[in-house]
């Protein structure tokens, strides 16, 4: 009996001691659990014109009383808006989504949109933006993987 | 079900004498039990989910696939040790209708009869219980494919 207490005490002082990292908490690390509210992403020209747009669509969507947590991300091609949709509201996500991307596309004609209500494309929004306070984070590099997050939304199985 | 007019004295004798010595059955505490075991077990489902999303480039619908592999690998982990047998008896249902209780099934299948041999007893036995599952399970999915498809073609959906 003591033999065994031994061994559990040991194992869950092998499993806590990996949860003493040093690491900086982020707030992507933490997107799944709390609100974020990133700031709207422009990977494009940096003109008065586009962060007004991108900005008045996040402004647009964070609108719509069933999400709480939006994230936009904008290059020169497409627009990908993520959110998160309220617990009792994920009956719906289907719904949800078309209202947006109507609501988007009457609004905002000239953009192309990809809509995403999954956890792991705003989690992967939210490092982006993260990514881009960083200097030396390319235009391009931006692009590479704002490309990488389209394509993982549009895998299916 | 044999017909009450044709119990002959005896028989409903012993009938009111097995009543009257028979335990009632704890059917509000077993749906407790039930409910928060396999509670437990959609929690603990939940979390390889996100474990998936965070730390692998899966997304919500695409991260279902290996949470059910690892939750399958898990139970039949258990079921070897003789832990799962335990959490059987107390939870019931519980255990038995998530996706583990499918690796509970073959495992145990393939304990009870490796004296056997490992081809007629392993492998003739392995699927005497789960067959059933993966019979039933593989025929629904392709009814409701097929619904679907028709649907699709019809422009219902």
């Amino acid at each position: 009996m003591k033999k065994r207490l031994l061994i559990m005490n040991a194992i869950s002082m092998i499993l806590l001691s990996g949860c003493s990292g040093d690491g900086k908490v982020t707030d992507s690390d933490l997107a799944l659990l709390k609100t974020t509210h990133p700031p709207a992403v422009l990977i494009d020209k940096n003109t008065k014109e586009n962060l007004d747009l991108v900005q008045s669509i996040e402004y647009d969507v964070e609108k719509m009383k069933e999400l709480y947590d939006v994230a936009v991300v904008k290059s020169n091609g497409d627009t990908l808006v993520a959110y998160k949709v309220k617990h009792l509201q994920r009956f719906h996500m289907k719904k949800i989504e078309k209202k947006m991307t109507k609501m988007l596309e009457e609004k905002y004609p000239d953009e192309n949109f990809i809509v995403s209500s999954d956890y792991k494309i705003f989690i992967e929004a939210v490092e982006l933006q993260e990514k881009m306070k960083d200097p030396k984070f390319t235009d391009k590099e931006a692009k590479k993987k704002l490309d990488k997050i389209i394509k993982l939304k549009n895998e299916m199985t | 079900m044999s017909n009450k007019a044709n119990k002959t004295p005896e028989q409903m004798k012993y009938e009111k004498l097995e009543q009257k010595h028979e335990l009632k059955r704890p059917v509000l505490k077993n749906c407790i039990r039930a409910f928060w075991v396999g509670g437990l077990i959609c929690t603990v489902g939940q979390a390889v989910t996100y474990f998936y999303i965070y730390f692998f480039n899966f997304t919500e619908q695409t991260a279902g696939n290996p949470t059910v592999a690892t939750m399958i690998f898990i139970s039949m982990l258990l079921t070897g040790f003789g832990v799962y047998d335990r959490l059987g008896q107390f939870a019931g249902a519980g255990s038995a209708v998530p996706v583990t209780g499918f690796g509970n099934a073959v495992i145990s299948a393939a304990i009870e009869h490796r004296t056997e041999g490992f081809v007629l007893g392993v492998g003739g036995n392995m699927f005497k219980l789960a067959g059933s599952v993966i019979l039933f399970g593989v025929f629904s999915a392709f009814v409701v494919a097929l619904i679907k498809t028709l649907l699709t073609i019809w422009g219902v959906i």
